[in-house]
Formats: C-alpha cells, structure tokens, sequence
C-alpha cells in the first residue's frame, strides 16, 4: 500500500475491513502501531519526506461494500451505496480525489513482485492469467481451507488433488466458484484451467476466490435459491434491477423448491437474469443471476425434475421428500414417531411402524432418530 | 371544473353510475357524489366563485379556430376544454338556447333552466361564440363548415324518437317522448300513456302530470324490478299519482274521429334471461287488454338525425362512426379540409347518459390538441390492477348513513315545475364529504409510474410477488407518507439533500425492506423542515402528498 501511495503521490491510505472480523482489526492495529514506531509510516516514511499514514476504517458489514464506489461511499461516512461510473475512482474517488482502490490480495502481489522481479511472476500461471491465487476452499471437501495456487491448475487438479477429493465417499457434482455472486460448474469441465478468460467461458468468475464443492446430495435449484436468499439481503435498495429482481428469484426459486414451480418458470428465471445483468448499477446485481444462469446452464434436469415431477433429484428441497420406513429392518421401537413433528409416523410397539405420505413434511427427523436405518428416502 | 363545466347541471341530472362503484356502497351506501357535486357548484356561485378551471398551457391551440355542431352537454365540454387551451372556438346549435337535451330534454322540475344558464354563460365568457337557431343542411352544408375552421367536432345529439313499430303511431295524439319533453303541449283533462321504463319515461310521466293529465299510465313489458329508470324517479313518479302497468306491451293504437282512443295491449311474461341477465320479455298467448286514453308518449329510446351528415361514414346503427381518437371520416374525403371529430350521442353505441357524452367530449378536445401537436392521441390512462373490493375488510369503518336531499312533497310539486330536490345543506354536505373513504390515489392523473408502464406496454402483473412490506402512512410536519406507494426511487431523499439542503430523510433498511424514514427514524430528525414541498413534487407516484391545512 505504501509503494502504491508513494508510486501516486498519496498521503491518506485506508484499509476497509469487516467490523464483524475482529481479529483482523486486532492483528491489523498492532501491525500498523509496529510500522508507525518503525518509522515506516508517518510524517517522514523511513526519513525519506514523504509523509503517508494508514487508518483502518471498520465497515458495518454489508457485502456491497466491496463494491469500489460504495466502499468509497461508507468511508466517506455515507449509506454504502454504489455510484455511477463514470467518474471511476481513479478521476473521483474519496471525496471527489483521484484514489487508488485495490484488493489485499492485490497489494500482497505487489511486494512480491518487486522483490523477485516481474519475470518471476510471470513465469507462473497461463497465457492470460499470471502469478498465484488464493482459494477458499470449502464444502464437502476432504482437506478445506485457504490455499495459493500458482494460476493455470485445473479444477480437479485442485480439489481432488490438493483437497483430496470428496468427503464421505459420495460423487462429485460441482463446484461454485467465486462466491454467492460466481457460478456453478459441473463434473465435465472439471478439466477448466484456474484461468480469468477459461472460468469466465463457464459462467463462472474467479471472483473472491470461494471454491464451495458439492456432492450428490446438494440440490442445485436450492444451492441457487441459498446464494440469491443471500444477494436479495444484502441488495442495497439503490437500482430497481437488483433490488426488486433479487427478491423476485428468489420467490421464484422457492416455489420451484417447494414444489410449486409452474411451467415456463426456467424461461421467466433466465428472462429476469438478463434483465438484472444489464440493468443493475453495480457489480452485485450485474453478477448476482449467476448462480441462477449456471445452475440452469448445466443442471437443467434438476429444475425440470423439480418443476414437472414434482420431484427433488438429490432429495435436499424437504417439501418435495418422502420418506418410508422399511419393514424388514423396524424394530418397532416408536423412536421415529415421537421425533415426528406432525405426528405422520403410527404403529404398535414391536410391529413395524408406518409413515402417512399425505401428512409427511418431509423434516427427516425420523431418519435421523432411526438407529436401525430402517427409515429412506423414497 | 377541471373536467367540465356543467358541474351544477350534471349533478342533479346524473343517473351517477360512479355511486354504484363507490366503495362506501360496501360499508353502508355509496357517497351522494352527484348530489355533492352539485352542491359544490351551487355553493361556489352563490359565492361568485364560479369561475372556469386555469388555462392548459401544454399544448397550447391558440389561432386554432374549432366549430362545434352542437351545444349540448358534448359540444360544450368540447369548446370548454379547447378554450381552456386558447383555441378559438365556435359552437353550432339547431335550438334558440344552448344546453341541448339538458335544456329540452330534462324537465324543469330536475334541472331549472337558470342553473343551466350561468353553466353556458361561463363558457360563453370564455370567448366561446354561440351561433343558435342553425341547422346544418338547412343553413350551411358541413362541408361549408369545415372551410371556416381548422377542426371541427360533431356533437349534434340524438334528437329523434325511436319509433314502436305497431300500427296506428302515426295518428294524432301519439308523440315522441324528447318531443314531448321539448313542446311541453298542456294535457288538461287528458288520459296518459308513456311507453317504456327509462328514465325519458319517467320524465315524461311525470312531466304530464305537471301538464295537467288526469290519469297518467307508464306502460313497460318488463317488471319494475327491470326498470332501467333511477329507483329514486320511478318513486317519485308514483308519488305523484303515476299509475304502472308492468308486463304490458303495446301492439295497436287505435282510433277514434282520427284520433288516437285506446291502446291494445299484449300481456307478457319473464321469461329466460337475456345475455345481459335481463329476464326477456315474452307474450302470453292470447291475452290482450285495451286500455282508453288520448295521448300515447312512446319514450322507448332515441336515436340520432343524420340530415345534413349524410358525408359522414356511419355505422350499422345509423350511428356516426368515430374511432377510438374520436375521428370521423367523410365518405369522398376531400384534400385541404379541416378534420372532423364526433363525440356524444350522435356517435359509435348513440344514445347514453349526459356524462358519457362529456366523458367522449373531454377525450375529443384532447384528441384535437393531440391533433394539432403532431401527437398521436391515447385515451385514459386506465388502471393496472385494481384490488378487488370484495377482499377489502371495510368493517373497520364506523356506519354512517348517506345524506340524502330534501325533496318537496308530492302534492305540491306536481302542480308546478319547480324543482323537487332542495339539495343538500352544508352541514348535510360536510358529514356527507366526511363519509369519503379516500380510496383513490390523489396523484393518478400524474403518476409517471403508470404513464411508463402504459408506455412501455409493460406487463405489471406477470412479476408480481411479495409487496413492499412498508407501514401504510406516517405523518411527516405536513406532508404524509404513503409507504405502499412508494417505490424507493430515492428522488425525494435526492431532493431534499442535493436542491433544498436539508437532508432530514434517508433510506433505511437494505434491499426489498427499503424504507424512507427521517434519519434514524427519528420524528424529531424533521423539525427542520421548511415545508418546500420539492420532495411532494419530485415523487412519481403518490407516495407523498401535502396534507391540507
């Protein structure tokens, strides 16, 4: 950050974290209380005249923050609300000046770069995409957590490699890539180079860096559902695309999981998506249908299953499941029947008991309070 | 005034079809809107405050010359509305007096003529000339009358008695029912019929009783209950001594010395009901009554003259067609004329209610405006969705009962053709304004929302979900807050910052919850307002609006 301000003459530098990470704040403070008594920040870095210091300002915690114009806006003291561009923040940024805003992981590569030297750092990664990344790993995944790739690995590579592949023994299915606002790519293109332009061909971004891995068990329509519940929330209100849009998936993918789904819902979802993309002011909106678009893209089958057959193929979405409880293996213990919120389950003790499909909600309570694994899905 | 002049007149002839959808009919009854409506007229010119709504600037139609052929309720709404837009307006009229059938066709008694006249002399203040006694094809063709002008509008009416169709109307003694309620014949000592069940009927009933019948007989083939007659005219009718003969159809006229002396008439019964859900009416094989009399007024309908419009292109009804611009089209259209607009019951479905025609009229003067602005014309703005008042709960609202008019008793206002209806009072006025529910949107005539949507020819409702989960009202100083309105725009938060400095209203809430509140929803956070109303006019819908004091 110091080279960047000293490379444009900046005085005031910020960082903008999470109130809700305190422990960055903590370890940031101490770090910035250590380079003040080092002499590397303040009114005569390391003696040279030039003088720069940076704050930490504490953001209340929306995601639209780290949009660049709203993050400008919250440091300013305002409502975090994007702003037209342009002027970029490169002409008007905080308070109108001319700013430089860039990522951590940004800057990191920055430091690194000038002390190995750019042909280094671009010896690693692919034609378009130069250097490392950071991944968040996550899902049901065998090993997660934060790892630095040198660009230009394949997915597989990654999670099958580097994460050991799925947890459980169950099957792959996918991969959501680049967090709530990325999408969704399948088993076939797991072969995808971690590369800007290869993810971007899939609908996906490299985005945050979130690698959130799905097996067999995940329900596609709900994982959209579960991503737009959470950009419809943290819409900030400003353009009507985003923040009606947002809500009115998200009403539609309900009623898609809970069996209500009409026909012609798939083509109204992707209609509403392009009419977000084109229309939403900032980088929320203009990426939150993504999740939507891939999961129809390449997962199809599950909105039809779900829409027609009334049917949820990995049987996550509780209103459309079923369950039954197989004779052979009841004990008849009655445990089931008392876990059973709406009181479905009925049977004599010692005789096997029965479920009634008409008031099953499809809770799996019994499933779970089954220690016979007599209790499955239908 | 804002839609037309004829406020006074309108609100004591109007049949009011907007009280059968007022939604105070869902509490306990409707509001008295036409009685009010007169009222406010009244009131206003016992005030001398009767005076015409301010001028239209946008689009203005001055050194536009428009002729109007007619002066009834149609023509003068026309030339009201295009005067108000500075054109230079002309209004034919075939009778000595303006006013047309609210002149010759509502009896004194419902509408007095001097009520009437301060209406038309305020339009004639307006530099509107009146040219009476013309009849086109007697005085000048209507092509003569489209060289004189830049446009000009046909509103002639409907002026002649729809005939029975049964032998021996042609005979002295049987009138039309508008031709009687025109010449006012005095019918000392005579014996009555008026065919039909409409409201010309009841005019016409009870108008031979103030001319002097003996016995007045309303002959109608339906049952009361099918009257298409006001309840509240076929009540007076009788309380003034008018005699019903229901399920009666006349079929012969005949005569006595030439003229007429009794009426055959074919018993009838209801029988299965028409597509309109009207039981229709069929005969009772032969049963027949003869009923004697000297006089039969047929008041079964009107329909329109078209001498001297043979030009125009008609409809299958003999009607003048006009198009949804209220454009009519001559039949060899010659280069270089001024066009021609119709409106009224001359036009398309003919003959209906005074304030239909002024509806028509009100929509014609802005068509021509459209015209002369090089605009195309698009009538009303309609509605999106209405919510349906049978899932409104309306038991929240204390019962009131409606204020009606006091009305003089019947014996002494069958001798005379003073009106009936005193009116309401001020203070019956007040409590009946008070009884508004305030169901409309103040802001629909400028909702740019609506105007966008038509525009835009969106499909609203194929998206709808979840509303706006907003409190209904809040008081803000004296501007008031309709948060289902609202749709988040951020112009009056803009406004209030960037133009009027002040800031005292933000956004709260992220996303769909959006709300518009003072700053942290503080009611104390507004004290600071100046009242600058910019946020009340920057709103596209009608979400703020500025309470009176």
């Amino acid at each position: 950050m110091l080279i960047a301000a000293y490379a444009i003459g900046a005085r005031d530098a910020f960082v903008y974290v999470r109130a809700e990470y305190p422990l960055a704040i903590v370890r940031l403070e101490k770090a910035l209380a250590d380079a003040r008594k080092a002499g590397i920040l303040g009114q005569s870095v390391l003696g040279s005249g030039f003088a720069c210091d940076i704050r930490i300002k504490a953001g209340a915690g929306a995601f639209v923050c780290g949009e660049e114009t709203a993050l400008i806006e919250s440091l300013e003291g305002s409502r975090g609300m994007p702003r037209l561009k342009p002027p970029f923040p490169a002409e008007k940024g905080y308070l109108n000046k001319p700013s430089n805003i860039n990522n951590v992981e940004t800057f990191a590569n920055v430091a690194w770069i000038i002390l190995n030297g750019g042909a280094k750092f671009a010896a690693m990664g692919t034609e378009n995409s130069k250097g490392t990344k950071v991944f968040a790993l996550t899902g049901k995944i065998r090993r997660g957590g934060l790892v630095e790739i040198p660009m230009g690995l394949t997915l597989r590579e990654v999670i099958f490699g580097i994460g050991g592949g799925i947890r459980d023994g169950k099957r792959f299915k996918a991969v959501q890539m680049g967090g709530p606002s990325g999408g969704c790519i399948p088993e076939s293109l797991l072969d995808t180079r971690i590369d800007y332009k290869e993810l971007g061909a899939t609908g996906a971004i490299m985005g945050s860096g979130g690698m959130v891995v799905m097996d067999e068990t995940t329900c596609m329509v709900n994982m959209a559902k579960f991503f737009l519940d959470f950009t419809a929330r943290e819409s900030c209100g400003k353009c009507v695309h985003c923040r009606i849009g947002t809500r009115r998936l998200h009403e539609i993918l309900t009623r898609i999981t809970e069996g209500r789904g009409k026909e012609g819902d798939v083509e109204l979802l992707e209609e509403l998506c392009r009419g977000i993309k084109d229309g939403a002011l900032c980088g929320l909106g203009q990426t939150a249908p993504n999740p939507v678009l891939t999961t129809i893209r390449y997962f199809r089958d599950e909105y039809d299953a779900h829409i027609c057959e009334r049917r949820c193929p990995a049987g996550e979405c509780a209103a459309l499941r079923k369950f039954w409880i197989d004779p052979a293996k009841c004990k008849g213990c009655g445990a089931c029947a008392r876990k059973c919120p709406v009181k479905a389950i009925s049977g004599e003790p010692r005789s096997p008991y029965a479920i009634d499909s008409a008031k099953c909600i499809g809770c799996g309570s019994c499933e779970g309070a089954c220690k016979f694994g007599a209790v499955s899905r239908v | 005034m804002e839609t037309f002049p004829l406020p006074a007149s309108i609100g004591r002839v109007c049949p009011h079809p907007c009280e059968r959808k007022c939604r105070r009919g869902k509490v306990e009854s409707p509001i008295s809107i036409a009685a009010l409506k007169a009222f406010a007229a009244d009131e206003t010119r016992r005030r001398g405050e009767f005076a015409a709504a301010p001028a239209i600037a946008e689009p203005a139609l001055a050194g536009k010359r428009v002729s109007i052929v007619g002066g009834g309720p149609a023509g003068l709404t026309c030339a009201y509305q295009l005067a108000r837009r500075g054109a230079k307006v002309k209004v034919y009229d075939q009778m000595p007096e303006m006013g047309g059938m609210l002149r010759y066709g509502i009896p004194e008694y419902r509408l007095p003529k001097a009520v009437l006249k301060a209406e038309t002399d305020l339009i004639a203040s307006m530099g509107v000339e009146f040219v009476n006694g013309f009849k086109i094809g007697r005085d000048a063709k209507l092509a003569d009358l489209r060289r004189e002008c830049d446009a000009l509008v046909v509103a002639n009416g409907a002026w002649r008695s729809s005939p029975m169709r049964i032998p021996g109307e042609d005979l002295e003694g049987v009138l039309g029912g508008i031709d009687f309620l025109r010449e006012k014949p005095r019918l000392d000592g005579r014996t009555v019929a008026v065919v039909g069940g409409g409201n010309t009927a009841m005019d016409a009933c009870r108008t031979a009783v103030r001319l002097g019948a003996k016995a007045v007989y309303v002959v109608y083939r339906r049952t009361r209950a099918e009257m298409p007659a006001e309840e509240i005219e076929i009540v007076e009718a009788e309380e003034e001594g008018v005699s019903f003969k229901f399920l009666r159809n006349p079929v012969e006229i005949a005569a006595a010395d030439g003229r007429v002396a009794a009426m055959k008439l074919q018993v009838m019964k209801l029988g299965e009901p028409d597509e309109k859900g009207r039981r229709r009416p069929v005969p009772v094989e032969g049963e027949f009554e003869e009923l004697k009399l000297d006089t039969v007024i047929m008041a079964i309908g009107q329909k329109n003259d078209p001498a001297g419009f043979e030009q125009l292109v008609a409809t299958d009804r003999g009607t003048i067609a006009a198009d949804s611009a209220y454009r009519a089209a001559f039949k060899d259209e010659a280069p270089g004329l001024a066009p021609v607009f119709a409106c009224g019951d001359a036009v398309n479905r003919g003959a209906g209610i005074a304030i239909q025609a002024i509806a028509q009229a009100k929509e014609t003067a802005e068509s021509i405006a459209a015209h002369f602005a090089g605009r195309a014309f698009e009538s009303g703005l309609g509605t999106i969705s209405a919510r349906d008042p049978e899932r409104i709960d309306f038991s929240v609202y204390e019962k009131k009962p409606r204020e009606t008019a006091a009305v003089r008793p019947a014996a002494e206002r069958r001798a005379d053709f003073g009106e009936v209806s005193k009116g309401l009072t001020a203070e019956q006025a007040q409590a009946e304004a008070s009884r508004c529910l305030k169901c409309g949107c103040h802001d629909y005539q400028d909702c740019k929302l609506i105007r966008y949507a038509k525009a835009l020819k969106t499909d609203v409702l194929r998206l709808r979900g979840e509303f706006h989960p907003a409190e209904l009202e809040t008081k803000l100083v004296s501007i008031e807050r309709n948060q289902r309105k609202c749709i988040a725009c951020n112009l009056c938060v803009r406004v209030c910052e960037e133009q009027a400095k002040k800031g005292l209203i933000g956004l709260v809430g992220r996303g769909f919850t959006t709300v518009i509140r003072p700053e942290f929803r503080d009611p104390a956070a507004v004290a600071g307002c100046a009242e600058c109303r910019l946020c009340v006019d920057a709103c596209p819908t009608g979400a703020l609006r500025l309470l009176a004091k």
